[in-house]
């Protein structure tokens, strides 16, 4: 599946690593699920990756997302689209919504343009706290805010995240190159059909 | 935007889904009404007594999915002609093509604008209400 949204599912290329699982990277606005054993990677600075297990399944996603600063009901309303495409993939794969865990990371200061709970990433780790609570879904693990920028990696047949702080200047310039090119994807939408 | 005040039933797995469609249309007046799976939006359908104008739901939703619920619907003596829209991630035409032989009324994929989803209801509710489709309890 494709969206012409601004949340996009991703057409993997996997490659595979050094866990001999295909790996999978993911970009902003992307989601990716699935019930073969994968990793799932994704670099988050301000934005947030949240990732999704069902052990029973063994159906792992995460998603890659962040919401935009114009006004809150816009933070609110692209955080719960990007989040609602992550559920969507993770259905599809075969993972049953009450058996779901979460583990997010993300939210950082990363860039140094501004700090602060008014801040993009502070916005993001507001919208996706409240967000799980809202939906009741249990949070294994949280790793959110300070000022460096996480290579999120996911094992998906485990379960297994782990987030390492990365400040390389090449994942410095991926990463404002990736967070600023949110201002045109911000404004895409899906269609409308009636039949 | 909206001529007709509707009763409407929104259904989504996401609490948080449910409350950004059901505060968009109740900015045009509308009623609205939740429920959180399919199964949930029959039961809330067949105990109702008031008319219902539209049935806007999710695809991907626990024990009873968006296709099915329609095809439930069309299946269902008293609520055949509701109108029903899809409101999904899924944009591909093989899953359109789907939804429309189910029975679907619209398809509108997400993210959506606010003002699209208002402008979606307006239409189909009006033209049902001009067909003299609409089901009158």
């Amino acid at each position: 599946m494709s969206s012409n949204g601004r949340h996009a599912s991703v057409n993997p290329r996997p490659t595979h690593g050094d866990t001999g699982r295909p790996e999978v990277t993911i970009g902003l606005g992307e989601a990716y699920a699935t019930r073969e054993p994968t990793v799932i990677k994704t670099l988050v600075g301000s934005c947030v990756a949240v990732c999704y297990w069902d052990s029973e399944a063994r159906v792992g996603g995460m998603n890659h997302f962040l919401v935009p600063g114009s006004a809150e009901d816009d933070a609110i309303r692209f955080g719960v689209h990007a989040m609602d495409l992550l559920m969507c993939e993770m259905m599809r794969a075969g993972a049953e919504r009450s058996r779901i865990r979460a583990r997010i990371f993300g939210g950082a200061h990363a860039l140094n343009l501004e700090a602060g709970d008014d801040s993009v990433a502070g916005r993001n780790v507001r919208f996706v706290r409240t967000f799980m609570q809202r939906e009741a879904i249990d949070v294994l693990t949280e790793d959110l805010g300070g000022a460096r920028p996480r290579l999120v990696r996911f094992q998906t047949d485990v379960g297994l995240a782990t987030a390492r702080p990365n400040t390389s200047g090449r994942m410095m310039a991926l990463l404002l190159a990736t967070e600023r090119s949110e201002v045109v994807k911000a404004r895409e939408y899906g269609t409308v059909t009636l039949f | 935007m909206a001529s007709v005040s509707a009763n409407i039933l929104a259904v989504d797995d996401s609490p948080s889904l449910r409350s950004l469609v059901r505060e968009a249309l109740e900015l045009d007046g509308h009623h609205v009404t939740e429920a959180c799976d399919g199964r949930d939006a029959l039961a809330r359908l067949e105990s109702s007594s008031e008319r219902l104008d539209l049935v806007i739901t999710d695809l991907y939703m626990p024990i009873m999915d968006g296709l099915t619920l329609v095809k439930a619907i069309r299946d269902s003596a008293r609520h055949r002609f509701t109108p029903v829209v899809l409101l999904t991630t899924e944009s591909g035409e093989e899953m359109k093509q789907r939804g429309r032989e189910a029975g679907a009324t619209g398809w509108l994929v997400k993210p959506f604008r606010i003002d699209d989803l208002r402008h979606v209801v307006t239409q189909v509710v009006s033209a049902a209400v001009r067909r003299g489709t609409s089901e009158r309890g």
